[in-house]
């Protein structure tokens, strides 16, 4: 009879899964400086396009539209949550399909444990990574554009950002069942990732979307976490008026999605078993 | 004449017919590892929408209380145009010849008498007919959030999106050898070079939102003046544009641009060929 595994050491699992993750990217020092130059791009775009369109205009037409007249702030928050939500889904939704390529996902199935904590192992090396190149981007690219990075209420928005991440990783599994699936990962993380950044309005307040779309983009957490932040920090107005009750929302989420998350990834997983097996690819 | 005296013949080894031959096998060999993806042709499509409404709905956060935006669509549109081209040459080309070093088959083309330059050339011509779709939906979904485009000039548009293509061909040649000579870093730095040409090439807003400083880089960069040709070009040349240069000197800019760079970045693919072939470094990765 095999004793059931203690909580120390399904802990350890998920921190050793975490450090190996950890030390294998920390060979990868360019990748390391993309991920910080990717959210500062992605946000000098639209910045560049407003300044050049809007000219003289840009911050009074931008405060009519969105809120807020910190427009390079509005946008370098959006694009730093992007590489928080873009890294879960890369690194938790690929994960599966990471240890088919490198031929380590057999290996992983015959240790007497179960996946949810190797997966929890991941999403915290996710978290890690992407608040690091996430805040470090934040700070870089307010001192480019000339933001104040320390205004508004900082502890609040981090709040946001720390429970808007467990929901965010449950569905996560829900998109790695699905490339579990289908298999052509790439493209789906691709599209994952730009349809997400539509959805959660990476550079637009979700109020520009016609009502379907908004009802679609509000049942979706990353929506809440950016705007929770944005009005934490910029004071651009929550979805229901006051901080706790979207911060409520965003707990529901995150009773929910974990569950519904592990419960579609571990009926994928058993069904893939059973009939092709999980190390084709 | 026995089959293998037919296939070793000179004309069929050598001149303009066997490199067509060679360059529609090969490219047929791609688009049948393409068709072996279908979902990869649902998300790019997917994906080229999502990018666009995420432009389209930033820039009309901007926008005057009457919605009027200014010049916006069509900077956004064209430049993103030329953006996924030169995306897609700078990846495909360099992570192509990875991908055969990766599966043990570089050596093997190597060995063949085939044309090395009908090798480069049919890693990207799929993408190019798909890209041009894509292109097509990505102005129609455009056309579908702010009205209709500015759409000027279409023969001159035609002939410098074609010579800023040539000239991105080049630089997806040259970049494929210094995929060879980096191997695995190659993928970052065309990440980094990817981004760095975003924003000095201005595919998505005007010059003109540019620092002097970085401006005066772009002045340097032949890929800028075809997108800033083509662009006013499209748009009938609205007050301040094009910004770089007058459009007869861009036109000359991106005609050199579009004529020579594919001949240097093919002697640098080829230089760099010779160095991994010498070094025995091909077939490592």
């Amino acid at each position: 009879m095999i004793a059931e595994a203690s909580l120390g050491s399904k802990l350890s699992i998920v921190l050793a899964t975490a450090r190996m993750r950890m030390l294998n990217v920390s060979r990868y020092k360019g990748q390391l400086f993309v991920e910080i130059l990717i959210p500062i791009v992605f946000a000098a775009m639209p910045i560049l396009l407003g300044r050049a369109t809007g000219g003289a205009a840009a911050e009074a037409n931008f405060l009519r539209n969105t809120g807020t007249a910190n427009y390079p702030a509005f946008m370098l928050i959006g694009s730093s949550t992007f590489i928080i939500v873009t890294f879960a889904f890369w690194l938790v939704g690929y994960w599966i399909r990471f240890e088919q390529e490198t031929g380590t996902l057999e290996a992983i199935y015959l240790t007497p444990t179960s996946r949810v904590w190797n997966a929890a192992g991941i999403a915290l090396y996710s978290a890690i990574r992407s608040m690091i190149s996430g805040s470090v981007a934040y700070l870089i690219g307010s001192l480019i554009f000339g933001v104040n990075p320390l205004q508004g209420q900082l502890l609040l928005a981090l709040a946001f950002i720390l429970v808007g991440l467990v929901p965010l990783f449950g569905m996560t599994l829900l998109f790695g069942a699905l490339v579990m699936k289908v298999k052509e990962a790439n493209s789906l993380v691709n599209l994952m990732q730009w349809t997400v950044s539509l959805l959660m309005g990476v550079f637009f307040p979700v109020a520009v979307f016609p009502p379907l779309m908004r009802l679609l983009a509000l049942a979706f957490p990353p929506t809440w976490m950016v705007n929770g932040v944005r009005s934490a920090l910029l004071g651009v107005g929550y979805f229901f008026g006051e901080w706790y009750l979207d911060l409520a929302v965003l707990w529901g989420f995150l009773l929910i999605a974990p569950l519904l998350g592990f419960w579609v990834f571990s009926g994928m997983e058993r069904n893939i078993r059973r009939r092709e097996g999980v190390g084709e690819y | 004449m026995t089959a293998i005296e037919r296939a070793a013949s000179p004309s069929r080894l050598t001149g303009a017919a066997a490199l067509f031959s060679s360059l529609l096998a090969m490219a047929r060999k791609e688009f049948t590892i393409m068709t072996r993806y279908p979902v990869e042709f649902v998300a790019s499509f997917g994906q080229v929408f999502a990018l666009v409404a995420i432009f389209t709905l930033a820039g009309l956060t901007f926008a005057d209380a009457s919605g009027e935006g200014g010049n916006f669509g069509g900077v956004v549109i064209y430049g993103f145009i030329l953006f996924m081209f030169l995306s897609d040459t700078l990846w495909t080309i360099g992570y192509n010849i990875r991908r055969e070093q990766k599966q043990g088959t570089l050596e093997a083309l190597y060995l063949s008498p085939a044309s090395k330059f009908a090798s480069l050339v049919s890693r990207v011509s799929n993408n190019l007919i798909w890209t041009s779709l894509l292109s097509l939906a990505g102005v129609g979904l455009m056309t579908a959030l702010v009205g209709k485009l500015p759409f000027a000039n279409p023969a001159l548009g035609l002939y410098l999106l074609g010579l800023s293509l040539s000239g991105t061909f080049g630089i997806g040649f040259a970049f494929a050898a210094i995929t060879l000579r980096v191997k695995e870093t190659g993928e970052t730095l065309a990440n980094v070079l990817q981004f760095v040409l975003l924003i000095l090439c201005a595919n998505f807003f005007p010059f003109a939102a540019l620092p002097a400083g970085l401006r005066a880089i772009s002045r340097v960069i032949p890929l800028a003046y075809g997108v800033d040709a083509f662009r006013s070009t499209l748009m009938g040349y609205p007050e301040g544009f094009p910004e770089l240069a007058s459009i007869g000197v861009e036109i000359v800019i991106v005609t050199v641009f579009g004529l020579l760079m594919p001949l240097i970045g093919y002697w640098a693919y080829r230089v760099a060929e010779d160095h991994e072939r010498r070094s025995g470094g091909l077939s490592e990765y």
